[in-house]
C-alpha cells in the first residue's frame, strides 16, 4: 500500500530535480535560468539504440498500472550553458541520468504486494524487469561518463553522491510512516540523502571540474544541499498552505506531517490517525489534511523553508556577481513563495 | 605429442560454430585428435578433418584403422600431412605438463583472498537493513573465482614486471571491485529471473523484496565504484567502467532472439563475453596495467580474462543441462525456463531442426522446454559446447605463456583445467 500511495504522488512530479507542478513564480525563475545557460538539450544523446528497444518494450505496459509508464511519459531536458567547460555540461547530463536512474529504481514493485487490482501480473513482472533493465543502464552511461571526465576525485564524490541516494530511498522505504519516529533534525539528515546529496556533491564537483579552489566548492555544495532541502520542503508545503486544494493523498512522511507529528507526541498522532480512518483501515486524506493543518506543523515547516533559502542566499554570496549567480540567486529566493 | 604443421584453411571451409572461434582451427584439430576413441570426438574429429581437407574421406580416417595404426611409430596420418602444416603446439605446455609440483591455484591465492570478504564488507558503510541486504552474499560461501584469477593475474604480472612477490594494494582492490560487480550484478540478475535461490540461500528478492533488492544491488555498485576511484588511476577507471556498461547491454542482448542461425551463434557469444567475460578480462587488465605500461602485457591479460570467462560461461551452460539441481545451488534448466538458448541447444539445433522454431518462441509453449532438454541429451550439443570451451582455454593458455614463468602463471595455466572440469 505504501509504495502505491508514495508512487502517485511522485508521479505527479516530472523527472527534471526542480519540476514542480503548480507555482508560477518557481517555474518562471528555472525558465529564466535555462534561458542563461543556452538552448536545452537531451541527455537521451548520450544514448544510444538500447533506449529505443527498451520504449518499445515499455509501450508493451501501456495500460497496465506499473509505476514505470508514469516516469516514462514525462520527459525532461537539461540545459547548457554560456560560460562552462565540456566537463561541466556532461556532467550535468550524468547528474540527470543518475536522479533518473533512481526515480526509474523507485518504481519497482514487491510482486509479493500484488494485488488483483493492480492487474495481470505479468504485466508487473515485465514492468519491473524493463525498470531494472533501464535504470541499470543509465547508471551505466552514468559509470562511463564518470569515467570520461578523467578525475577521480569527482568519480569518487559522485558515486558517494549515488550510495548516498540510495542509502536515502532504501530508508524511506524502510520506514513506517505510522511509527512515527522522525524528528525535525532527523528529518534533515534523512531527507538530505535522497534529495540533497546529489545535487550538493554535484554541485562542488562542477566546481572541482574547473580547478576551483576547495572554499568554492564548499559554497557550490552548501547551496546545492540548501537549495534541495528547501525545494523539497516546498514541494511538500504547496499542499497545505495553497487555499483551495484539498489533496486526494499525500505522504505521510511530508514535512509538514512529521512535524505535526511532533508537535502533538505519538499518542495524540495515532487517536487523530484513528480518527480519520475508515472500517478498512483506509485514511480519509482531505480530513487529515485538515486536523493537520490546524497545527504548527505547516509553520514549522515553513520556518525551515526561510532558512534553507536564507542558507542558499549566503553562499552564492561568495560568488561574483553575474547572469548566473543572480539566476540561482532567484531560484533560492522562489523557495519561500507559494 | 602430436607435431602438426601449419595448413592453409579456408575459413570458408568451416562450419558455422568453429567459424565464430578466432584462428586457432589447427589448434582445435589436436584437440580433437587428443580426444579421439571418445565416440563423440572420433566423429567430431572426423568430420572436422573432411570439412579441411586433412584426410581424403571420412572412411580414411576410421577409428579402428587409427588405432591399429598408432601402434606403428609414425600414424599414416601424420605422413600424409608432412607436407602441410599445422600450427605447432608451445612448447612450453609440455613443461608445464612434466612438472609434477604444480600449485593448486586456490592455495597459491589463499593467503591473498584470505579477508577479501571481510574488506569488502568495510566497503559498505550502511546501517540496519541495509547492511543486512549489503553483507548478504558476502559471506564468503562464493567460489571466489573472480577475485582468485585477478590476484594470480597481477602476480603473474609483477614477476613478468620484474616486482616478484609483490601484490600491490591497488591490485588487490581491484579484486574486491571485481567481486562487488559481479555480485551486485547477480543481485539484480535475481529480480529480472524473478529467481528463489542462489548459492543455497533464498535470494534478496525473495526475502525482502524486488525494490530493496534493487536498491542494495545499486549500493553495492556505488560503493565499488567509490573504491575504484580511489585508486587514482584514470585509465583502470575507464576500464572497468566498461564492465558496468558490458553487464547490461549484456542483458539487454538477452531480450532479443535472432532469426538467423548463424547470427545466433555470433549473439550468443557476443552475450556470454558481455556478461561474464568482459568483467574477468578487463580486471586481468586494470592489473596489469597497473604495474606496466607495455600494451602487450595488457592485451595479454585481457585475451587470458576473455577467453578463460567464455570457456568458465560455455561450462556453466552445459552444468544447465547436465548437473542435479542440489549441486549448484540453483535449479537446472533454468536457461530453457528462462527462455534462454544456450550453447548445448544451438549445437543440438544443427542436428534437430526442431529445435528452430521453440528457440524463436523461447520455449515458451507446453512441454517446449523439457522436449528441448530431451533434444540436446539426445545429441552432441553437450560435447560440442565441451570441445568449444576447451578450445578457449587452449587460447587463454596460449596467451599467459608469453609472460614470464612464475608459479603463478602456471596456476593460471592450471585453472583453466579446473574451470573445465568443474561440476558445480
Amino acid at each position: 500500500m505504501a509504495w502505491r500511495s508514495r508512487f502517485s504522488y511522485i508521479g505527479r512530479r516530472h523527472l527534471s530535480i526542480f519540476a514542480n507542478p503548480s507555482p508560477s513564480n518557481w517555474t518562471k525563475v528555472v525558465s529564466d535560468a535555462e534561458k542563461i545557460v543556452g538552448y536545452p538539450t537531451s541527455f537521451m544523446s548520450l544514448l544510444s539504440d538500447e533506449l529505443s528497444n527498451v520504449a518499445m518494450h515499455v509501450k508493451k505496459l501501456v495500460g497496465t498500472k506499473h509505476p514505470l509508464l508514469n516516469t516514462a511519459s514525462n520527459s525532461d531536458l537539461i540545459c547548457d550553458s554560456m560560460v562552462i567547460y565540456p566537463s561541466q555540461r556532461n556532467l550535468a547530463e550524468i547528474t540527470e541520468l543518475i536522479h533518473t536512474a533512481f526515480l526509474v529504481h523507485r518504481g519497482i514493485v514487491n510482486l509479493k504486494e500484488w494485488m488483483n487490482s493492480d492487474g495481470p501480473l505479468k504485466n508487473m513482472q515485465f514492468g519491473n524487469k524493463m525498470a531494472v533493465l533501464s535504470g541499470d543502464f543509465l547508471l551505466a552511461n552514468a559509470c562511463t561518463g564518470l569515467a570520461q571526465l578523467n578525475d577521480s576525485k569527482v568519480v569518487e564524490l559522485i558515486s558517494s553522491a549515488i550510495g548516498d541516494v540510495m542509502q536515502g530511498i532504501y530508508h524511506e522505504s524502510s520506514t513506517s510512516a505510522e511509527e512515527g519516529s522522525l524528528t525535525v533534525a532527523s528529518w534533515e539528515d534523512q531527507t538530505f540523502l535522497p534529495h540533497g546529496a546529489l545535487l550538493a556533491k554535484s554541485c562542488q564537483a562542477a566546481m572541482k571540474l574547473a580547478r576551483h579552489d576547495t572554499e568554492a566548492q564548499n559554497w557550490a555544495f552548501q547551496y546545492g544541499k540548501h537549495l534541495a532541502l528547501g525545494h523539497k520542503l516546498n514541494s511538500d508545503l504547496q499542499l497545505f498552505v495553497k487555499s483551495g486544494s484539498e489533496p486526494a493523498v499525500f505522504s505521510l512522511d511530508s514535512a509538514p506531517v512529521v512535524f505535526h507529528r511532533q508537535i502533538v507526541g505519538p499518542e495524540r498522532w495515532r487517536h487523530q490517525l484513528k480518527q480519520v480512518q475508515n472500517m478498512a483501515r483506509q485514511i480519509d486524506y482531505t480530513k487529515l489534511w485538515g486536523l493537520i493543518k490546524m497545527e504548527r506543523g505547516v509553520s514549522q515547516g515553513l520556518d525551515l523553508c526561510s532558512y534553507h533559502s536564507n542558507k542558499a542566499l549566503e553562499a552564492m554570496k561568495c560568488f561574483p556577481p553575474s547572469e548566473a549567480r543572480s539566476a540561482l540567486e532567484n531560484m533560492a529566493y522562489a523557495l519561500t513563495k507559494f | 605429442m602430436a607435431l602438426f604443421q601449419q595448413q592453409h584453411i579456408t575459413w570458408e571451409d568451416l562450419p558455422v560454430p568453429y567459424r565464430v572461434v578466432t584462428g586457432h582451427v589447427p589448434l582445435l584439430v589436436e584437440e580433437l585428435w587428443r580426444c579421439r576413441g571418445a565416440d563423440a570426438g572420433g566423429a567430431a574429429l572426423e568430420r572436422l578433418c573432411c570439412w579441411t581437407g586433412v584426410a581424403g574421406s571420412a572412411e580414411e580416417l576410421s577409428l579402428t584403422r587409427l588405432q591399429q595404426e598408432e601402434e606403428q611409430t609414425v600414424p599414416p596420418l601424420r605422413r600424409r600431412r608432412r607436407n602441410r602444416c599445422l600450427y605447432t603446439t608451445p612448447p612450453v605446455c609440455c613443461s608445464i605438463c612434466s612438472d609434477a609440483k604444480l600449485k593448486d591455484p586456490f592455495s597459491l591465492a589463499q593467503k591473498d583472498l584470505q579477508n577479501l570478504y571481510e574488506e569488502i564488507k568495510k566497503l559498505l558503510v550502511s546501517k540496519a537493513e541495509l547492511k543486512v541486504l549489503c553483507d548478504y552474499y558476502f559471506d564468503g560461501k562464493g567460489k571466489a573465482f573472480r577475485p582468485m584469477i585477478v590476484i594470480l593475474m597481477a602476480r603473474a604480472c609483477n614477476v613478468h614486471s620484474n616486482k616478484e612477490g609483490v601484490l600491490l594494494p591497488a591490485q588487490r582492490s581491484i579484486a574486491m571491485i571485481s567481486e562487488m560487480i559481479h555480485t551486485a550484478s547477480l543481485v539484480h540478475d535475481d529480480v529480472i529471473d524473478d529467481s528463489d535461490t542462489r548459492r543455497g540461500k533464498n535470494t534478496i528478492n525473495k526475502v525482502w523484496g524486488e525494490r530493496k533488492a534493487i536498491l542494495a544491488g545499486d549500493f553495492i555498485l556505488s560503493a565499488a565504484s567509490m573504491a575504484l576511484a580511489r585508486i587514482g588511476n584514470n585509465t583502470v577507471v575507464s576500464v572497468l567502467s566498461q564492465v558496468i556498461e558490458d553487464l547490461v547491454r549484456g542483458e539487454f542482448m538477452q531480450l532479443g532472439s535472432k532469426e538467423n542461425e548463424n547470427e545466433r551463434f555470433k549473439h550468443y557469444l557476443e552475450k556470454t563475453f558481455k556478461k561474464t567475460a568482459s568483467l574477468i578480462a578487463n580486471s586481468c587488465k586494470a592489473v596489469s596495467i597497473l604495474v606496466n605500461s607495455d600494451p602487450e602485457v595488457h592485451e595479454i591479460a585481457y585475451q587470458y580474462g576473455r577467453n578463460v570467462g567464455i570457456a568458465f560461461q560455455l561450462v556453466d551452460d552445459i552444468l544447465d543441462f547436465t548437473s542435479c539441481a542440489n549441486l549448484l545451488g540453483k535449479p537446472s534448466a533454468a536457461d530453457l525456463k528462462l527462455g534462454l538458448a544456450t550453447g548445448p541447444v544451438l549445437f543440438a539445433c544443427q542436428q534437430f531442426p526442431e529445435l528452430h522454431a521453440m528457440i524463436m518462441r523461447r520455449f515458451s509453449s507446453d512441454g517446449d522446454v523439457d522436449r528441448a532438454w530431451q533434444y540436446v541429451l539426445k545429441s552432441d550439443g553437450v560435447e560440442q559446447t565441451n570441445y568449444l570451451a576447451q578450445h578457449y582455454c587452449q587460447e587463454a593458455i596460449r596467451q599467459i605463456s608469453r609472460l614470464r614463468p612464475s608459479t603463478e602463471r602456471d596456476a593460471l595455466i592450471q585453472l583453466t583445467e579446473l574451470v573445465l572440469r568443474r561440476d558445480k
